[in-house]
């Protein structure tokens, strides 16, 4: 039988790791000889999904059994549904951990890893949803950090009448322009009926205004990165270019109904 | 021994300070602001403070809905909802939770990703998004700027753009 251990060396001797996400290392040990494969852990490289990651690698090697520290509830559950026992609360050195557990397969008197009773296994899965909802932020914080910051940035130096002036008078290239500045400019949505008044007020068809205010929403260019590390580049780059297309077009439409008059 | 500890814990600290690495480079430009254009730079810092702020609660609201959402629901009940063969419930449901969602979309990543996890098409992730254009409570002031009209067909164009653009992400990103 093949047992899965997070441990924080790649050997017997190491230590088990509380996480499989966090483990330095993750063994893989045939318990009819001791004879273990060594993989590199993520080490939380890998963020919110490290340890659904170091889980595959460790079935993948056909592991049956897996020992650690601990495990999120819905893991755990997914993968007893799988046929892999898991045993949670686990410290020591892998060796003994191994040796206990084989020993205790032997002897069930020493099976001492009791099953939680309802209303703590009720208290963890609040535990663990709370614990996964800050994880997930926390991975996010940085980004988000980075994207406030180059927004404020962008606002604080360029002046609003270097994009007012380039406004022309033609639909398409008006809604053009309306649609980058939407692109480029961020923030409460209100900003962008303000900032359309001004607009108008100067003379710039209305095209050029509804292309504004429906990119401000639609497409976020300093937001990229962070829509793109949050839901994947493929979509954040498709979903923010056809939005700007669309943009512009509808902002043509309108401008064809309402014959440019509000 | 010690050399392979501190070889480890070099590569925690890496591990640690890489997802930081973006805005440390903002910050450095902030700095080179500082030196070359103090008044610029300061207006800017109190534009990023002012978001900060305004965040806060939007992102309190985020987590307590991402701490419930993993919390009750399952990937199959997600998918069963917003999946990709969730129909017309999941169309009004994903664009009536972007029209009721508030503060910055950047807010709304990290739970739009869980979604997506749990089983959640791009369709209906990408409709979310779109459906954002529409604001109930600024309603009244874009009717005060633009009148009824303008407003009636900006937030049907806003609709069916937001279909549109959902439509081809679907397409063009395979779930």
């Amino acid at each position: 039988m093949k047992i899965g251990i997070p441990s924080d060396r790649p050997d017997l001797n190491g230590l088990v790791e509380n996480k499989l996400g966090n483990a330095a290392h993750l063994l893989v040990i045939e318990t009819d000889d001791m004879s273990f494969k060594v993989m590199d852990g993520p080490s939380g490289s890998a963020g919110a999904g490290s340890g659904v990651h170091a889980v595959s690698l460790i079935v993948e090697m056909g592991a049956k059994v897996i020992l650690l520290g601990y495990i999120a509830p819905y893991i755990a559950n997914s993968l007893e549904k799988q046929g892999i026992k898991i045993v949670t609360r686990i410290s020591g050195s892998v060796s003994m951990a191994v040796t206990e557990y084989i020993e205790s397969q032997l002897n069930p008197e020493l099976r001492t890893k009791q099953p939680l009773p309802v209303q703590s296994a009720t208290q963890n899965l609040w535990i663990d949803a709370f614990g996964r909802g800050l994880h997930q932020f926390q991975a996010f914080l940085p980004l988000l950090v980075g994207v406030i910051l180059l927004l404020g940035l962008f606002k604080g130096f360029i002046p609003k009448q270097a994009l007012l002036s380039m406004f022309s008078g033609s639909v398409l290239y008006d809604s053009f322009w309306g649609a980058c500045m939407g692109s480029i400019l961020a923030g409460n949505p209100v900003n962008s009926y303000v900032i359309g008044k001004s607009l108008f007020n100067v003379g710039v068809d209305m095209a050029g205004i509804t292309a504004l205010m429906l990119a401000w929403v639609n497409v976020g260019l300093i937001q990229l990165p962070a829509e793109s590390k949050s839901l994947g580049t493929d979509f954040a780059l498709i979903r923010n270019f056809a939005a700007f297309i669309v943009v512009v077009l509808m902002s043509s439409v309108l401008f064809s109904l309402t014959g440019g008059i509000v | 021994m010690s050399r392979a500890k501190n070889s480890s814990s070099h590569m925690r600290f890496i591990t640690l300070l890489r997802p930081w690495l973006f805005p440390l480079g903002v910050i450095i430009l902030y700095g080179l602001g500082l030196m070359f254009a103090p008044e610029n730079t300061h207006k800017a810092l109190s534009i990023s403070g002012s978001i900060f702020k305004k965040l806060a609660l939007p992102i309190c609201f985020a987590i307590i809905v991402m701490v419930l959402f993993n919390r009750f629901l399952s990937p199959a009940t997600i998918t069963n909802f917003l999946g990709k063969n969730a129909g017309i419930k999941g169309v009004v449901l994903s664009s009536l939770a972007g029209v009721l969602s508030m503060g910055p979309v950047y807010a709304w990543y990290p739970l739009l990703k869980t979604l997506i996890d749990k089983g959640a098409s791009k369709f209906h992730v990408a409709n979310f998004i779109g459906s954002r254009s529409i604001k109930p409570f600024l309603l009244p002031v874009l009717v005060a700027y633009w009148g009824w009209r303008f407003a009636l067909l900006f937030i049907l164009m806003s609709l069916a753009g937001s279909l549109i653009v959902a439509f081809i992400v679907s397409v063009c990103c395979s779930d």
